[in-house]
C-alpha cells in the first residue's frame, strides 16, 4: 500500500474514533455516579498527560531536567492557586524554567 | 451573534495551545522531511490524521515502507485516547445536529479538549451555583470547541508545512521554555478549577505515576495508570457513601 494510503486509512481510523462518541453521547447527562467517574477519568487524563509531556521526550525521562521542571510546575501551581489564574501561574513557571536553563 | 463571541472566546483560551503547537509542529515537519516524506504527504498527515503523537510514532515505520498493518494498528492505538475525550465532551453538545457534530469531531485533540471541558466544568458549576439548570445551550458549547479546536488545528497544520522548509534552530533554554508552556498551562487550569479534597488527590497520584506507567508501556501506560487512578478513588468514594447511606 502506497504511504498516501496508509495516511488517508490512518485518518479515517482516527476520525472514527473522535465521532462515534459525539453521536452516541450527545446531550445525555450520566447519572450522578457515572458522570463523577468520567470527571475523575478526565482529570486523571490531563495531569497523566502533564505529567508524560513535561518529564519526557521521545519515551525516555529526562531525569537531569526532571528537577527543574518540577520545580517549575510547584510554582506554577502555586501561583495559579493564588492568583486564581492559570496564565499567571503558566508565567511564573515559564520564568523559572527559562531562568534555570540559563544558569545551567 | 452569540455563536461568533463564543467562538472568538474559545480563541482567546487557545493562545497557549497555538504558542506550544509552533514548535511541536514545526519539529513533526522538520523530523518527517528528514525521514524522506514529501511535503504533500506530511501537509496530509496533520490535516487528516491530526494527531502528534500518532503522527510522531507511526513516522519510522511508515518512512521505512514497513508493513502498512503495524502502521495502522500503531497509529489507531495512540488515536484510541480520543474516545473518551469525545465521550465526555459530547454531553455539553445537546441539541446540536449530527452532520455539525461529525465535522467538528475531527478537531478533538488532547489540548482542543482540555481546555473546552474545563470551561464547560466550570460553567455548569457556576450554573448550578446560581440555581440554572444549564448555563450555555450545545451550539454555544460547539462554538467555543471550535474557537479552541479549529484554531489550533490550521496552526498545526500550517506549523507543519513551515517545518518542511524550516529547521529548528531554537536555542537550547527556549526551547526548554517552550516545551513547558503546554503542560504548564494545563495545570494552571486544574488548580484553577478544582474544588474540594477528592480531585486534587487524583490529580497528584495521575501525575506521580504517569511517567513510571509510560516508561513501563509508552502507548497504553500512562492510559491505564490515569484510568486506575480515577477507578480507584470513585470507587473508594462511592464505598464511602454506600456505607455512610446504611450507618
Amino acid at each position: 500500500m502506497s504511504r498516501i494510503g496508509i495516511i488517508l486509512i490512518m485518518g479515517l481510523m482516527a476520525f472514527v474514533v473522535r465521532a462515534l462518541p459525539q453521536l452516541i453521547f450527545v446531550g445525555r447527562r450520566f447519572p450522578e455516579s457515572l458522570d463523577r467517574l468520567l470527571r475523575y477519568l478526565s482529570y486523571a487524563f490531563i495531569c497523566s498527560i502533564v505529567g508524560v509531556t513535561l518529564f519526557m521526550t521521545g519515551g525516555k525521562f529526562e531525569s537531569h531536567l526532571a528537577p527543574a521542571r518540577a520545580l517549575a510546575l510547584a510554582l506554577t501551581i502555586a501561583v495559579a492557586y493564588i492568583t486564581r489564574s492559570a496564565v499567571s501561574g503558566m508565567l511564573a513557571g515559564l520564568l523559572l524554567v527559562l531562568t534555570l536553563s540559563w544558569l545551567r | 451573534m452569540r455563536f461568533a463571541f463564543r467562538f472568538r472566546q474559545g480563541m482567546k483560551a487557545a493562545i497557549p495551545i497555538w504558542i506550544a503547537f509552533v514548535p511541536s509542529s514545526l519539529a513533526w515537519g522538520i523530523a518527517a522531511q528528514a525521514h524522506g516524506m514529501r511535503f504533500a504527504e506530511i501537509v496530509l498527515m496533520s490535516a487528516w490524521v491530526y494527531s502528534g503523537p500518532a503522527q510522531f510514532a507511526v513516522l519510522g515505520p511508515l518512512a521505512e515502507g514497513k508493513s502498512s498493518v503495524q502502521v495502522l494498528v500503531a497509529g489507531f492505538l495512540m488515536n484510541l485516547r480520543f474516545l473518551p475525550m469525545s465521550a465526555a465532551l459530547a454531553p455539553y453538545f445537546h441539541g446540536v445536529n449530527r452532520l455539525k457534530l461529525l465535522l467538528s469531531s475531527h478537531v478533538v485533540s488532547a489540548s482542543s479538549f482540555i481546555v473546552p471541558y474545563l470551561q464547560f466544568q466550570k460553567e455548569r458549576q457556576d450554573a448550578g451555583d446560581s440555581g440554572l439548570t444549564e448555563s450555555t445551550d450545545g451550539y454555544e458549547n460547539l462554538a467555543f470547541f471550535l474557537g479552541v479546536g479549529a484554531s489550533s488545528f490550521l496552526v498545526w497544520v500550517i506549523g507543519s508545512a513551515f517545518g518542511y522548509a524550516v529547521a529548528l534552530g531554537f536555542p537550547t533554554g527556549f526551547e526548554e521554555a517552550l516545551k513547558f508552556i503546554l503542560p504548564g498551562y494545563f495545570a494552571g487550569l486544574l488548580v484553577v478549577e478544582m474544588r474540594g479534597w477528592v480531585m486534587p488527590v487524583v490529580c497528584l497520584a495521575a501525575l506521580f505515576l504517569a511517567v513510571p506507567g509510560a516508561l513501563a508501556s509508552p502507548v497504553w501506560g500512562w492510559l491505564v495508570t490515569a484510568s486506575l487512578v480515577a477507578i480507584f478513588f470513585w470507587g473508594a468514594e462511592q464505598w464511602k457513601c454506600r456505607a455512610s447511606a446504611l450507618s
